[in-house]
């Protein structure tokens, strides 16, 4: 069955983490899904217009759905905050009809096709662990990471609050471990993999942010592991591209390469490695990367 | 029912005395219970026939008194209503799933189990947990006025969210997803007559603007008062009581800015409207960092077609403005 998604990649992968837009729509032309554009959408709000102006961040969210059931497919997105809060406004949609009729009257107001509530919104991620057949899949890795140790951050608004989403999460959500099984690497266990990066706080409490993200990453770092992935691209920017401050803030060297899940989701596929922005990356995984032969 | 065998992987903590030093250690005990056996019960039952030196605290046993919240397989959780069953792990090498028990984080441990509670409490007392008089006090109190305040009520003070509180992990002076609920609860009560001071004194460092959004404390939290959700809601208070001059308050205001001026966020020039020129040239190094691998972003992001329509939809609600705010659930007996 083909896959088409509207695709909503988020501003941070518009602007500053573009490797993960190129990398997510490598990924996908490989494995057959397709990816509409969404000419149409906005900045989701991020958590910030929810506080600000809340009747308006239902009715931005409103807008970007309905583009997408009016092409008559559900959504996908690589950034976690733009996942929840598409989720959230879609959730309260379903839930609370009256909410989306007043909404809707708006949307009708200034010439916008109202939103039926008809669609679903996922993370790339679910996409490939749960819609994807596994056996597709394997048959496509054609570089298996050779039991390169993977830490799995899955990031705050891929997994909470757990009653809106539709794949598991809290405590039960499994995506980025069975994917790095899935193509060969060993999952890391270790404290951190479902806390925050604090990207939300950085510019308010940029010591909090620097000392959270910092306490993850050498988690990972000592419980083994060779490499970070993460679903999000708010979390590649502190975690990966923003290691460097960190270091300087918590006065330690950490030196984890962190990727996104789509990058090196590529890199086992066989995708060229400049299709999939590893260059951009702060610290360099090639090293660690050659050495167990996935470049 | 069928009878199991599982291990307990119980946390022995001794403190030595004022300078706070805790000697840590693992003990493990093998029991055999139901799935459905409380591990307050459990427990219980491996004090009165195993060791009776393990400390933990517990009172009412039916959720009601908090006082059993206890890392239970890596989350805070209240013994006395987690199943045995639910928090047992398959661990490898083990014969038996288990279960590992520990105290609460980001709370001074006393004895195994048991914390210092004083530094939560300090916390919720310092929002001033009551209702002060005051000029904007309601003196009529409608059906609906308590739709705010209730969710926030079901609070037990048991501290889950504070000890799984991501924020609190690494800033002892953050003041709380808890006495953040409390203090919404006291925004929200239409008796209450100071509550643009509240609003104030929250808006400072260390208070509403700290919280990461992480929502740990809406998982924790075994009694669904979702103290992000509170949180969230004296944000949108405070900035329409005007208090604006603060670095969150400041960042989220940009969003609607950005949206209906292009539709996309300005990722170039938030940073500059968020925390001022000088800030800004306090971050030249991290820029600099960005810039090495191209990530400074446009000036001029991407402009969105239709964009007529979202400034409509935005002038529309800041005409008639519309009441989204979700109301408490109808309680249900546990």
């Amino acid at each position: 069955m083909p896959m088409e998604f509207a695709y909503y990649p988020g501003c941070a992968a518009k602007q500053v983490q573009k490797e993960a837009d190129w990398s997510a729509r490598s990924v996908c032309e490989a494995l057959g899904i397709t990816l509409h554009e969404m000419p149409r959408s906005t900045c989701c709000g991020a958590v910030s217009l929810r506080e600000t102006k809340p009747a308006f961040s239902l009715a931005v969210a409103a807008r970007i759905l309905s583009e997408a059931e009016e092409k008559g497919c559900d959504l996908v997105t690589v950034c976690n905050t733009c996942l929840q809060t598409l989720t959230h406004a879609n959730y309260r949609f379903r839930t609370e009809p009256d909410i989306l009729a007043s909404i809707n009257k708006v949307l009708e107001e200034s010439g916008v096709r109202p939103y039926q509530a008809s669609i679903k919104v996922y993370h790339l991620l679910w996409v490939i662990t749960d819609q994807v057949d596994p056996k597709v899949l394997q048959s496509r890795i054609v570089k298996p990471l050779n039991g390169l140790q993977v830490a799995p951050f899955y990031g705050c608004h891929n997994i909470r609050p757990a009653e809106i989403f539709d794949a598991k999460a809290g405590e039960e959500a499994d995506h980025l471990d069975r994917l790095i099984e899935l193509l060969g690497g060993k999952p890391v266990a270790y404290d951190g993999h479902d806390k925050c990066c604090g990207f939300h706080f950085m510019l308010s409490d940029k010591q909090e942010t620097h000392e959270m993200a910092g306490k993850n990453c050498l988690n990972a770092r000592e419980a083994g592991a060779d490499v970070m992935i993460s679903p999000c691209t708010l979390c590649d920017m502190i975690m990966g591209a923003n290691q460097g401050p960190i270091e300087a803030t918590i006065g330690k060297k950490i030196e984890l390469p962190e990727l996104n899940f789509a990058q090196l989701l590529g890199l086992a596929m066989g995708i060229d490695e400049k299709d999939l922005g590893i260059k951009r990356l702060h610290v360099d995984p090639r090293p660690v990367l050659q050495a167990h032969d996935i470049l | 029912m069928s009878i199991k065998t599982y291990i307990f992987r119980v946390q022995r903590n001794t403190c030595h005395g004022d300078n706070g030093k805790v000697d840590t250690n693992w003990q493990e005990y093998i029991i055999e219970c139901e799935e459905t056996t409380t591990v307050l019960t459990a427990l219980d039952d491996i004090r009165d026939h195993q060791d009776s030196t393990i400390t933990y605290r517990q009172s009412c046993r039916s959720a009601i008194c908090g006082s059993c919240a206890m890392k239970i397989s890596g989350k805070t959780r209240l013994a006395c209503k987690t199943h045995v069953g639910i928090v047992a792990r398959s661990v490898e090498g083990k014969e038996h799933q288990v279960i590992e028990v520990a105290p609460q984080g980001n709370q001074p441990v006393l004895k195994d189990m048991a914390i210092d509670i004083a530094p939560f409490f300090d916390r919720v007392i310092k929002i001033q947990p009551f209702i002060k008089g005051g000029d904007e006090a309601d003196t009529e109190v409608h059906q609906n006025s308590y739709d705010q305040v209730n969710h926030v009520t079901q609070c037990i003070m048991c501290g889950c969210c504070y000890s799984e509180c991501t924020v609190a992990e690494v800033s002892p002076e953050y003041i709380g997803p808890a006495a953040l609920a409390k203090a919404f609860r006291f925004v929200s009560d239409p008796r209450e007559g100071c509550k643009t001071a509240r609003l104030k004194e929250l808006s400072e460092d260390h208070m509403m603007w700290s919280c990461s959004r992480c929502a740990m404390c809406v998982e924790a939290c075994p009694k669904d008062v979702a103290p992000m959700e509170a949180i969230v809601k004296l944000r949108t208070r405070g900035i329409q009581k005007g208090f604006t001059n603060t670095t969150g308050a400041k960042h989220a205001l940009a969003f609607h800015e950005d949206i209906t001026s292009r539709g996309d966020l300005n990722e170039f020039s938030v940073m500059m409207r968020t925390i001022g020129i000088f800030g800004t040239m306090g971050e030249i190094p991290t820029a600099l960092h960005l810039l090495k691998k191209g990530k400074i972003p446009s000036p001029i992001p991407h402009k969105a077609e239709g964009i007529e329509e979202v400034r409509k939809m935005y002038d529309i609600l800041e005409k008639n403005p519309l009441d989204v705010e979700t109301k408490a659930k109808e309680v249900e007996p546990e």
